[in-house]
């Protein structure tokens, strides 16, 4: 009924234009199945949940060159005078930015010798007792900071509390543990007081991106990063004026980068969207111009075999079996290139996971893919293939 | 001849305009995106300083404790201790060797209207200049007395100079680095190399520096680091002082070796001084070890080429073969079509080589053609990718070398899809063609 042999047959006897075919499919799988992969790969980078209040918070750094300055007397003031500002929650100094790609990091461990204990990097964040609502975070387990909790590091003094992202507990006491813990750094000893269970170090693409232990210290610096959380809806406007209130303040200082904490996320992802924005259009550029060679390849095997056609169709052979034949030569030739391409997408993705890490080509990616490829192979095939049943028996009978 | 074939060429596809522009066009994006994908990768793996990348050397010394690793592929630290640092500038057998960092500052002038803006500040030795290849179009660099005794003095970039005072020639003037109150003694031309090979730390493509202050600063105004500041050891450290002193990995060091000899020198240099300081109890391991790389090497070390742009790399060329792919069908497609003229050719005595060049130089044409619609193609994914990632404006472009080899590519791939389509024409009979007509 579907005449597999003698297409095969036929399609044995002119192998070029077929074997064009299976190359360019087998190709094209190959290439669209693993650029897919590896874009929802990134996507869910970007789009992952960092537990910070990404559209509320604004962030930047305030250099204060006039080393006679009393910051810490200066960055009270600043703070109290930024509060007024109409939609602003709360602004801190913290000694660092998450999601920023900069900061402070250090190893923790469960044991006072961290070599004799299990340990864990992680960025640390330090700032006043409120930080956790003012990151917008929430303590999922135990409790939040207390003022009596925070230092302000005179005399060496270092908190005893510490509040963790899940992560960093789960390390160092197992899953689900850690709660009313001691972790050890250095000299220093801290009570986990509380767990957040989300919540991304300034490293979130690391090995230490979920790692993040909270200090109530508060300090300042030549150097001083500060948040500002606000109404989200306001903080376009407020934006424009934190420098020149805290200018206003005292001018001798620069304030150096403010922008919205979501706008500092995608300047550390910037190279994940490059590689998005570089394997779509890749995408979008191979899938026009495989669609153009199905369609100008069945083309010009119709055009060459018009005489077999217009005899075919003399010798009794309705429209509709010349347009089926067509149909099935298309799938034919697309499902061997289909095959030979899901082979070679699945050895690629080993290739790309062995040499560059890249995470492991999903078989179904490969399945859906190869699915698009045949329909859209069907769709090219269709109006050539209805053009040869639309040839004429007299052809056949013509210029032979 | 070869003009008789172009012109033959060109007719052919003026014949077929519909089927031609879609081979230049597919040709063209096959090229576009190529070549877009291979000049950011050439741009990143070029020699970032060609006359001198064999003489400049990067140093590490292996500073750690047994068993601490780092995350090099051998595990030493890619930066220096002060104390290493300072000795080594010291000490070297080379009169060419500098240790630096960087620092940032605000700078602005003494008067009220100056509003002050930040900078990357390259704290170095005087030698860098000249290691470096950087070229004062007025003054020069600081004195070897001027260094010692930490003297105010400045070198800023020709950029700089004009952002603040609208004229490059400003010997003499004062500056503010934060607080502090600068001469300034040297301005130097536009210097950016397309990597920032000589400190990788906060990327390679970041920019360079425009602001250049004696080493001797670090320790005379207790300037800290802007960029990596690592450390191995839990060391007590409180005071300036002290910081200098410890075990923390934060100055970039490089020297210049001209010869085989020299880098024995060097090497055994290395080896005494860390023997020295082992009696003094650092160096705490039983195999002492050291990194003395030239320029390229130091780069391939520190993997400066981004992973993606190579997976972006293999990936455009096999849509270029997907391409070729394409133009092959259609190639085929056309020269069938147009049999009868070869056979007519063939029976008025042309040779089947002849129609087989004839028939390639089509393609070449088509190749080149191809070729500029790529090009234009690359110029706006460029154009894309500076846009997405700022950093990379210094190398998201298009050198002379990528070019011209865009058509070089461009016509070898299309000769290579035109072989057998011009050999299926070249080797049909005439007599069949002739019959019909």
């Amino acid at each position: 009924m579907l005449e597999i042999k003698p297409i095969i047959n036929t399609l044995m006897r002119s192998k070029a234009g077929a074997l064009l075919l299976i190359l360019q499919i087998a190709i094209t799988l190959a290439i669209v199945s693993n650029a897919l992969s590896i874009v929802s790969n990134r996507l869910d980078k970007l789009t992952e949940d960092t537990g910070y209040d990404e559209q509320g918070i604004i962030a930047f750094t305030v250099l204060t060159y006039n080393r006679n300055i009393d910051r810490a007397k200066q960055f009270k003031e600043d703070m109290l005078k930024l509060k007024e500002i109409d939609g602003v929650i709360e602004a801190m100094t913290v000694s660092s930015i998450p999601l920023s790609s900069s900061g402070g990091s250090w190893t923790i461990s469960n044991h006072p010798d961290e070599l004799q204990g299990k340990r864990a990097d992680s960025g640390y964040i330090q700032a006043n007792h409120r930080m956790v609502s003012a990151f917008g975070l929430t303590v999922s387990e135990g409790r939040d900071f207390e003022a009596q909790d925070e230092t302000d590091g005179s005399d060496g003094q270092f908190p005893s509390v510490a509040i963790v992202s899940r992560a960093v507990a789960n390390k160092l006491f197992g899953e689900g543990k850690g709660l009313n813990e001691f972790v050890y750094s250095g000299d220093n000893m801290m009570k986990i007081v509380g767990i957040v269970e989300t919540m991304k170090s300034q490293w979130p693409d690391s090995k230490m991106g979920d790692n993040v232990v909270l200090i109530p210290i508060e300090r300042s610096s030549m150097y001083q990063r500060v948040i500002v959380k606000t109404q989200p809806s306001k903080r376009a406007q407020i934006i424009k004026m934190i420098e020149p209130t805290l200018l206003e303040n005292e001018r001798q200082r620069v304030i150096i980068g403010v922008k919205g904490l979501d706008t500092a996320k995608q300047q550390t992802y910037q190279r994940d969207t490059l590689m998005i924005r570089m394997l779509v259009a890749l995408i979008v550029f191979l899938a026009i111009i495989t669609a153009l060679g199905i369609f100008g390849l069945t083309h010009f095997n119709i055009s060459k075999r018009t005489k077999q056609i217009g005899t075919r169709r003399a010798l009794g052979a309705r429209k509709s079996a010349i347009f089926r034949y067509f149909l099935v030569e298309n799938t034919v030739v697309t499902l061997f290139g289909v095959a030979v391409g899901s082979v070679a997408a699945m050895f690629m993705g080993g290739q790309l996971m062995a040499l560059y890490s890249i995470p492991a080509l999903d078989g179904s990616i490969v399945l859906y893919t190869a699915l698009v490829i045949v329909v859209m192979s069907l769709l090219s095939v269709y109006q050539p293939a209805k053009r040869a049943a639309n040839i004429s028996p007299s052809i056949a009978t013509r210029s032979i | 001849m070869l003009i008789h074939y172009l012109d033959l060429a060109w007719r052919n596809i003026k014949l077929t305009p519909l089927i031609s522009c879609l081979m230049v066009i597919a040709i063209g994006i096959g090229i576009g995106v190529t070549m877009t994908s291979l000049s950011v990768y050439h741009m990143m793996s070029a020699d970032p300083i060609p006359q001198k990348s064999a003489q400049l050397h990067a140093v590490q010394l292996q500073t750690m404790d047994d068993g601490q690793t780092w995350n090099t592929p051998d595990d030493i630290p890619s930066q220096l201790t002060y104390q290493d640092a300072k000795y080594l500038m010291e000490n070297s057998p080379q009169t060419q060797s500098v240790a630096m960092m960087k620092s940032g500052a605000a700078v602005h002038l003494d008067n009220p209207e100056s509003i002050p803006f930040i900078q990357d500040v390259r704290i170095t030795g005087r030698a860098f200049f000249n290691m470096f290849g950087l070229s004062f179009l007025h003054g020069e660099a600081w004195s070897e007395t001027q260094s010692e005794q930490a003297a105010p003095v400045v070198v800023i970039g020709e950029a700089l100079a004009q952002r603040l005072f609208q004229r490059t020639d400003v010997l003499g003037e004062s500056i503010y680095l934060d607080e502090r109150q600068y001469e300034v003694i040297g301005v130097t031309k536009a210097w950016q190399p397309a990597i920032k090979f000589y400190d990788v730390n906060n990327g390679p493509f970041q920019r360079a520096e425009q602001v250049f202050i004696p080493f001797s600063h670090i320790e005379a105004y207790e300037l800290h680091s802007w960029g990596n500041t690592n450390s191995w050891k839990n060391e007590d450290i409180s005071g300036y002082a002290q910081f200098l002193h410890s075990e923390m990995v934060w100055l970039q060091f490089w020297t210049q070796i001209n010869s085989e000899n020299e880098l024995k020198n060097y090497q055994q240099f290395l080896m005494d001084y860390m023997i020295q300081q082992q009696k003094l109890g650092r160096f705490n391991r039983k195999q002492l070890a050291y990194n003395v790389k030239p320029v390229n090497d130091w780069l391939k070390y520190n993997q400066v080429i981004d992973p993606d742009n190579k997976i972006l790399v293999g990936l455009s060329f096999m849509f270029l073969a997907v391409c070729l792919a394409n133009i092959l069908g259609m190639l085929l497609a056309k020269f069938l079509k147009r049999a009868p003229d070869a056979g007519v050719r063939r029976a008025l005595g042309a040779s089947k080589r002849q129609i087989f060049f004839q028939h390639l130089v089509e393609v070449a044409l088509l190749g080149l053609l191809g070729s500029v619609v790529g090009i234009l193609l690359a110029q706006i994914g460029l154009i894309g990718i500076r846009e997405t990632m700022s950093i990379y404006v210094g190398i998201a472009k298009m050198d002379w070398t990528m070019l011209l080899l865009s058509p070089v590519i461009a016509i070898l791939a299309c000769l290579l899809a035109g072989l057998f389509p011009a050999w299926v024409v070249c080797k049909t009979s005439p007599a069949t063609h002739l019959k019909v007509q």
